[in-house]
C-alpha cells in the first residue's frame, strides 16, 4: 500500500506538464541514438548534462532516464534490420533478428522487439519500486569471487551459440578472449598485446569488433556472393501483426527474461549484455524448437529484448539505493544528478523521494511513450531494406564507418573495423559462430579482472571461489549446463 | 565659450572613454582566442577530466567571461596518452587546452607515455580534492594507527582503490603506510576500475578498507552509512559533511596527499595567450556560477598561476617517483 501511494506520489510528479514534456522528448532522442550506432546512451547523455544544469533535478533525471532507456529500447532497429548492434546490449538480438528481416519478417521482427521491450521494461519498473530498497544488499553482495563465477555462467552459454561445430564455438570464444586482453592490464600495469601503439593501450572497443564481424562482414559476404547487386533485393517488410500462437510462444520467454534481465541488471558491472545473452541462451536451452534459434526464431528476439530493457531499469538500483554507479552510463548520470545538488545514496528515498519516486513513475510513462512512437514508425524505417542492394550495402558501410569514427574520431579504429570485417568474413567462409567471440570478448576481460582481484584478496587460494555461496552456486550451476546436454544425449543415444 | 567647451567635449568623451576603455581591458588586450578554443578532457565523458572540462567552460560560457566558445572535446586512451601524443604535435597553438591531474605525472613514469608534464605548458592549477581512508561502519578499526597496526602484522589485508596500481590512489595508500612505518610495497592493493566499484566491494565486505577521493566518498558518508572513514589527507580538516573526519597528521601520521586538477596547454605556448587563461581562469574562479558548482561537486579552489604550477608539478614528480621506486613500479 505504501509503495502504491509514493507512486501516485510519484506520477503527480511525473505527470507535470513539463515533465512530461521531457520523458517525451527523452524517449525520442534516446530512440534515435539507440538506432545510430557510435552515439551510445553514454556520450548522449554527457552532451546533455548542460541541458539538465538548470532544471529540476527531478526532471533532469526523469529525461536522461528516458535518454537511456529510449536508446536501449531503439537500439534493437540497426541490430534486426542490418545485423549492425549499436550498443552491446542487443547484440544477442542480431541473432535471430537478421534473419527474420532476411526473411521477409522485419516488420514482425521489430514488432516483437518493441513489445518485448515494452513489457521488460514495465516489469522491471514494477521490481524497481517493489524491492529497489531490498536489493541494494544484493548488489554489494556481489564481490570479485562472485563476478568471476557469474562470468563464468555467462561463458557457457558458448555452448548453445555455436550450432553446428563446438570445437569452432570455442575456437572463437577463446579468440575473443584474446581480443579482450588487448592494452593495459589493471592488475599490473603491463601493456598485452599492444604492439607499442598507444591506440591498442586501452584495448579495442566492443561496437568496433561488433560492427567489423557483423555488419561489415555481411556486406563483404553479400558482395562476394551476390556479384554486387545482380541479385534482386529482397524487399517485404511483411506484416507487423502477430498471431495468436505466435503471442503465446513468446509470453513465457518475455516473462522469465524480465526477470533475468532486471536481476542481471542490479548488479553493478553486469547489465544488459550479459543480461540478453543469459536471456537468449536460456531460452534456446528450454526452447523445444531450440535447433531453430539462430535461423529467425521469434523467441530469440523476444528475450534478449525483453531482458535488456529489464536490465537496463535495474541498474538504476544500485545507482538510486546506494549511490554507486553499475554502468558506465549510470556513472554519468551519478555525475549529473551530483552536479544537480542531488547525492544518490541510501538516505535519497527519504530525502529526495521526488526524485526517487518520480523518475519511477516517469519510466511507466516513458515506456509507453516508446511503444505508441516506435509502433508507427516500423513500417517507414524497415523501408531501408527496399532499397536496392548496391545502395544498401554502401548505406552499411557508412553507417559502420560514422558509428565508429564518431565514437573516437580515430582513423586507426576505422582500420580495426576494416580488419574485424575481414576477419568476420573469414569466419563466415569457414564455418566460424561470430557468437561466441563477442560473448567472450564483453565476459573476457571482467571474468579475468574479477578472477586476479579474488586471488589477490585471498592471498592467492583458489578455495575463496567455494567458500562463497553465491559464487559456489553459480558454479554448480555452470557445470550443470555444459553436463546436463552430454548425458541427455548420451540417454538419447543408448535409446537409439 | 560654451560652444567651444562643448566641442572640446565633445572631443574629450570619447577620449576618455576609450582610455578608460583600454585601461580596463589592458591585461587581458595583449591576445584573445581568434577562434572557439578546444579544451580537450583526454577521457571519456564522465570521469574527472570530463566534469572539469565540462564545468569550467559551462561557467565562463554563462558568465560571459569569454568571446569565443569553449569547446569541449573527449579524447580518451591510454589513460590520457593518447590525447598528450596528440596535443604534443600541435606546438605553438594558443587555441587547444586540456584538462590535467597526477596522470600526466604518473602515467609517463609508469612508461606508457612519451610525453609528460615538461611538454607542455603549465597554464594553472585550479581545484583539489583529498584522500580519504575508508572502512565498513562494523569494522575493529577505530583510527587509521590501528589499521596501519593491522596492516603491519597481516600483509595480506585487503585495501581497495579505485585506480590502477602505481595511479594515484595506490601512491596515495603506499605513502600513507611509509609514513606509518610500514614497508610502501607490504599494501595489498586490490585495483577496481573506479571509486564508486572499490566502495560497493568495501559495503559488501570483499575488502577490508579502501581508498578513494573524499569528494566522491562524501555522498556515501553519515549517520546510517555502511561504511566509515578514518581520515583524510588533507593539511586541514575538511568541510561539510567531511568536518568530523580527522586529518592524518591529527593521528601523528606526517603525510598529506593532493589529488589536484589544472589546465595545461600545448608545447611552447605563447606567453600572451598563457596570460590570458591564467587570467580568465583566475576570474572564473570569483564567479558565483563557479562557487556553487563547485561546492556540488566536493572540489576545493587551489589556484596556482602558470609559474607556481609548474615548479608545483616538477616537485609532485619527485614525490611521485620516489613512492613508485619503493613500490617497484618505475617504468623505463
Amino acid at each position: 500500500m505504501e509503495a502504491f501511494n509514493n507512486l501516485m506520489y510519484g506520477f503527480g510528479i511525473a505527470l507535470e506538464p513539463m515533465n512530461i514534456a521531457y520523458v517525451f522528448f527523452g524517449v525520442f532522442a534516446g530512440t534515435i541514438i539507440g538506432m545510430l550506432p557510435g552515439l551510445g546512451p553514454i556520450s548522449a547523455l554527457a552532451l546533455m548534462i548542460p541541458i539538465t544544469f538548470a532544471m529540476e533535478p527531478s526532471s533532469g533525471l526523469i529525461l536522461m532516464a528516458g535518454v537511456y532507456y529510449g536508446a536501449i529500447f531503439g537500439g534493437s532497429t540497426s541490430s534486426i534490420l542490418l545485423n549492425a548492434p549499436g550498443v552491446a546490449g542487443t547484440v544477442a538480438t542480431s541473432f535471430d533478428g537478421y534473419p527474420m528481416a532476411k526473411q521477409g519478417m522485419a516488420g514482425k521482427a521489430l514488432a516483437i522487439a518493441a513489445y518485448s521491450s515494452f513489457i521488460g521494461g514495465t516489469v522491471s519498473i514494477i521490481f524497481l519500486m517493489l524491492v529497489a530498497p531490498m536489493l541494494g544488499r544484493v548488489a554489494v553482495s556481489f564481490g570479485p569471487a562472485e563476478y568471476f563465477a557469474l562470468m563464468v555462467l555467462g561463458l557457457t552459454a558458448v555452448v548453445s551459440l555455436s550450432d553446428k561445430s563446438l570445437v569452432k564455438g570455442l575456437i572463437a570464444a577463446v579468440i575473443g578472449v584474446m581480443i579482450s586482453i588487448i592494452g593495459i592490464d589493471l592488475q599490473t600495469g603491463t601493456e598485452r598485446y599492444t604492439f607499442g601503439s598507444a591506440h591498442l593501450l586501452d584495448g579495442i572497443d566492443f561496437l568496433v569488433v561488433a560492427l567489423g564481424i557483423f555488419a561489415l562482414a555481411e556486406v563483404f559476404y553479400m558482395l562476394l556472393r551476390g556479384g554486387g547487386g545482380k541479385e534482386q533485393p529482397r524487399n517485404a517488410i511483411g506484416s507487423l501483426k502477430l498471431s495468436g500462437k505466435e503471442c503465446r510462444a513468446i509470453a513465457a520467454p518475455i516473462g522469465r527474461s524480465s526477470i533475468l534481465g532486471f536481476f542481471t541488471g542490479v548488479l553493478p558491472g553486469a547489465g544488459a549484455t550479459i543480461g540478453s545473452f543469459l536471456g537468449y541462451s536460456m531460452e534456446k536451452r528450454l526452447a523445444k524448437d531450440g535447433d531453430t534459434f539462430g535461423k529467425g526464431n521469434i523467441k530469440g528476439v523476444a528475450a534478449p529484448e525483453a531482458a535488456n530493457n529489464a536490465a537496463c531499469t535495474g541498474s538504476f538500483v544500485p545507482l538510486l539505493t546506494l549511490g554507486v554507479p553499475g554502468s558506465g552510463t549510470t556513472a554519468v548520470l551519478l555525475g549529473a544528478l551530483l552536479v544537480m545538488g542531488v547525492t544518490p545514496g541510501p538516505a535519497m528515498i527519504e530525502s529526495r523521494p521526488d526524485v526517487f519516486w518520480g523518475v519511477i513513475a516517469s519510466m511507466y510513462l516513458g515506456n509507453i511513450f516508446l511503444l505508441v512512437l516506435n509502433l508507427p514508425l516500423i513500417p517507414l524505417i524497415a523501408k531501408i531494406l527496399d532499397m536496392p542492394r548496391p545502395l544498401l550495402l554502401s548505406l552499411i558501410l557508412i553507417f559502420c564507418m560514422i558509428g565508429v569514427y564518431g565514437m573516437s574520431f580515430s582513423v586507426f579504429d576505422l582500420l580495426l573495423l576494416l580488419a574485424f570485417g575481414l576477419i568476420g568474413l573469414g569466419m563466415r567462409l569457414f564455418g566460424f559462430p561470430a557468437a561466441p567471440l563477442i560473448l567472450a570478448l564483453i565476459l573476457g576481460d571482467i571474468m579475468e579482472e574479477s578472477m586476479r582481484r579474488a586471488l589477490q584478496i585471498s592471498g592467492g587460494d583458489w578455495s575463496i571461489f567455494i567458500d562463497k555461496p553465491i559464487s559456489m552456486w553459480l558454479l554448480i550451476i555452470a557445470a550443470l549446463s555444459l553436463i546436463l546436454p552430454l548425458v541427455k544425449k548420451a540417454i538419447a543415444g543408448a535409446r537409439a | 565659450m560654451t560652444a567651444k567647451l562643448s566641442r572640446l567635449s565633445f572631443l574629450a568623451l570619447p577620449l576618455a572613454a576609450t582610455m578608460a576603455f583600454g585601461a580596463a581591458t589592458a591585461q587581458a588586450d595583449d591576445w584573445e582566442p581568434t577562434s572557439s578554443v578546444e579544451f580537450i578532457a583526454p577521457a571519456n565523458p564522465g570521469g574527472g577530466w570530463d566534469t572539469l572540462v565540462r564545468t569550467t567552460s559551462r561557467v565562463i560560457q554563462e558568465e560571459g567571461l569569454a568571446e569565443r566558445n569553449f569547446a569541449a572535446i573527449n579524447t580518451p586512451g591510454g589513460g590520457g596518452a593518447v590525447a598528450w601524443a596528440q596535443i604534443a604535435r600541435d606546438a605553438g597553438n594558443p587555441h587547444k587546452i586540456f584538462a590535467t591531474s597526477p596522470p600526466i605525472i604518473l602515467v609517463p613514469l609508469a612508461g606508457t607515455s612519451r610525453y609528460d608534464h615538461t611538454d607542455f605548458t603549465p597554464i594553472a592549477r585550479l581545484i583539489t580534492d583529498y584522500s580519504i581512508v575508508l572502512v565498513p561502519a562494523d569494522s575493529e578499526y577505530e583510527s587509521l594507527n590501528d589499521l596501519m597496526e593491522a596492516m603491519a602484522e597481516d600483509a595480506s589485508l585487503s585495501v581497495g582503490g579505485g585506480s590502477a596500481p602505481g595511479s594515484m590512489d595506490h601512491i596515495s595508500i603506499a605513502g600513507l603506510a611509509s609514513a606509518a612505518g610500514l614497508n610502501a610495497s607490504d599494501v595489498n592493493y586490490i585495483p577496481f576500475s573506479g571509486g564508486g566499484e572499490a566502495m560497493t566491494n568495501l559495503m559488501g565486505g570483499h575488502v577490508e578498507a579502501v581508498i578513494t577521493g573524499a569528494g566522491e566518498a562524501a555522498g556515501q558518508l553519515g549517520e546510517d552509512s555502511d561504511i566509515r572513514a578514518l581520515g583524510v589527507s588533507a593539511p586541514e580538516r575538511l568541510g561539510g559533511s567531511l568536518a568530523d573526519i580527522p586529518t592524518y597528521l591529527e593521528q601523528d601520521i606526517d603525510y598529506t596527499f593532493d589529488i589536484w586538477r589544472g589546465v595545461m596547454g600545448t608545447p611552447d605556448m605563447p606567453e600572451e595567450a598563457v596570460s590570458y587563461y591564467e587570467n580568465l581562469f583566475a576570474e572564473m574562479l570569483e564567479t558565483d556560477g563557479w562557487v556553487e558548482a563547485r561546492d556540488q561537486l566536493g572540489w576545493l579552489d587551489a589556484y596556482q598561476d602558470s609559474e607556481e604550477f609548474g615548479a608545483f608539478l616538477d616537485e609532485q614528480k619527485e614525490l611521485f617517483s620516489e613512492v613508485l621506486s619503493e613500490l617497484g613500479l618505475l617504468g623505463d
